[in-house]
């Protein structure tokens, strides 16, 4: 896993989550990889690791068992909310982009339409 | 949380030459710091000062608050470069030199980082290439029960296969509380597995700061270091 070095890691890890649980590769109620082996899985500190794991207890995401680690969320509002909002994160940056090409709003509606035929 | 190393008006001559001064520093448990500079700012001495090597200096130096050196040296593991070895020694004695000298080196731990980087102990040094050296001598390191481990340039002359082993072993062994002050001339390969920053300059500290706050900034590691030293030279 790369980072983007002008990017705090813990905001980076948080999102590498959220993807995996959003894309099923962690599934509503399984024990995520320890905070030693994310670490080591991305070549980060263990702080850091553990600021974006406490981050994501406190916003319900993730849960904690007393000494069994770290649980993805069963809420199934919860999850679908975390989905919307990588969606929305990624439309926005598509949208600047295509801003930045000199694209306009109007514009990149046909244009999406077009290539998605 | 209370520091684990405290520096206070530090200042080393070496024949009348001014090699550090005025050098304030503090570090907590638990941290991965890199202390940055160029070749010659002065870290290597800084480090010895700390491990308890060179002695001449005037100012404080404190770990836990003690400032004995015997006291520092207990709790400190330095990275030794091995030159006090002969090029024929075998890894096997160097290891049993390690565990006769330091009551605290666990010889399980050393088994354990001996095979997760593959070092065979019968090699004699001669032997060995830069990176194989460089992975004897982390392992050696870590396999003291220590609070501090000061590596001097671990990454300088290995290729990327080693340093990424060398990397993962740092995260994988570090214990909670200890902390690891690492130096390096170039940040760039280590920056994502580090807390803090320290920068060497001028024969002071320059900064010191926290990498995560440096990226808020939307400044890259490397860059703010890059900054630092570009700083002088227009």
């Amino acid at each position: 896993m790369e980072f983007k070095d002008n990017i705090p890691i813990y905001l980076q890890i948080k999102q590498y989550l959220y993807r995996q649980i959003v894309t099923g590769e962690l599934k509503p109620g399984q024990k995520i990889p320890s905070v030693r082996e994310l670490a080591v899985q991305l070549t980060v500190n263990v702080n850091t690791v553990q600021r974006a794991l406490q981050q994501m207890n406190v916003e319900g995401i993730l849960y904690t068992k007393r000494g069994e680690g770290n649980f993805v969320t069963e809420d199934t509002d919860l999850l679908e909310k975390t989905k919307q909002e990588l969606i929305d994160d990624e439309l926005n940056k598509f949208v600047q982009s295509m801003n930045d090409l000199g694209v306009s709003n109007d514009q990149i509606h046909d244009i999406l339409s077009a290539y998605l035929k | 949380m209370s520091n684990l190393l405290e520096i206070e008006n530090l200042t080393y001559r070496k024949n009348l030459k001014v090699i550090l001064k005025d050098i304030n520093l503090n570090l907590k448990h638990g941290k991965i710091v890199a202390l940055l500079g160029e070749n010659g700012a002065g870290k290597t001495t800084l480090m010895r000062i700390i491990a308890g090597i060179n002695k001449n200096f005037r100012g404080m130096v404190a770990i836990d608050g003690v400032q004995s050196v015997a006291d520092r040296k207990r709790v400190i593991s330095f990275s030794d470069s091995l030159s006090g070895f002969k090029e024929s020694t075998k890894v096997a004695k160097i290891i049993n030199f390690y565990e006769y000298l330091y009551d605290d080196f666990d010889k399980n731990k050393f088994k354990q980082l001996q095979k997760f980087m593959r070092l065979n102990e019968n090699l004699r040094l001669s032997e060995m290439s830069k990176g194989m050296r460089e992975k004897l001598i982390i392992a050696l390191t870590f396999s003291r029960q220590a609070e501090l481990y000061l590596l001097d340039e671990p990454f300088s002359g290995i290729d990327a296969m080693a340093r990424k082993k060398i990397i993962s072993s740092i995260i994988l062994w570090k214990a909670d509380e200890a902390t690891i002050l690492i130096s390096d001339h170039f940040v760039n390969e280590i920056a994502s597995m580090l807390d803090e920053v320290v920068v060497v300059k001028d024969k002071t500290i320059y900064c010191h700061k926290s990498t995560e706050e440096i990226r808020e900034n939307n400044q890259s590691i490397e860059e703010f270091y890059e900054n630092i030293y570009g700083e002088g030279d227009e």
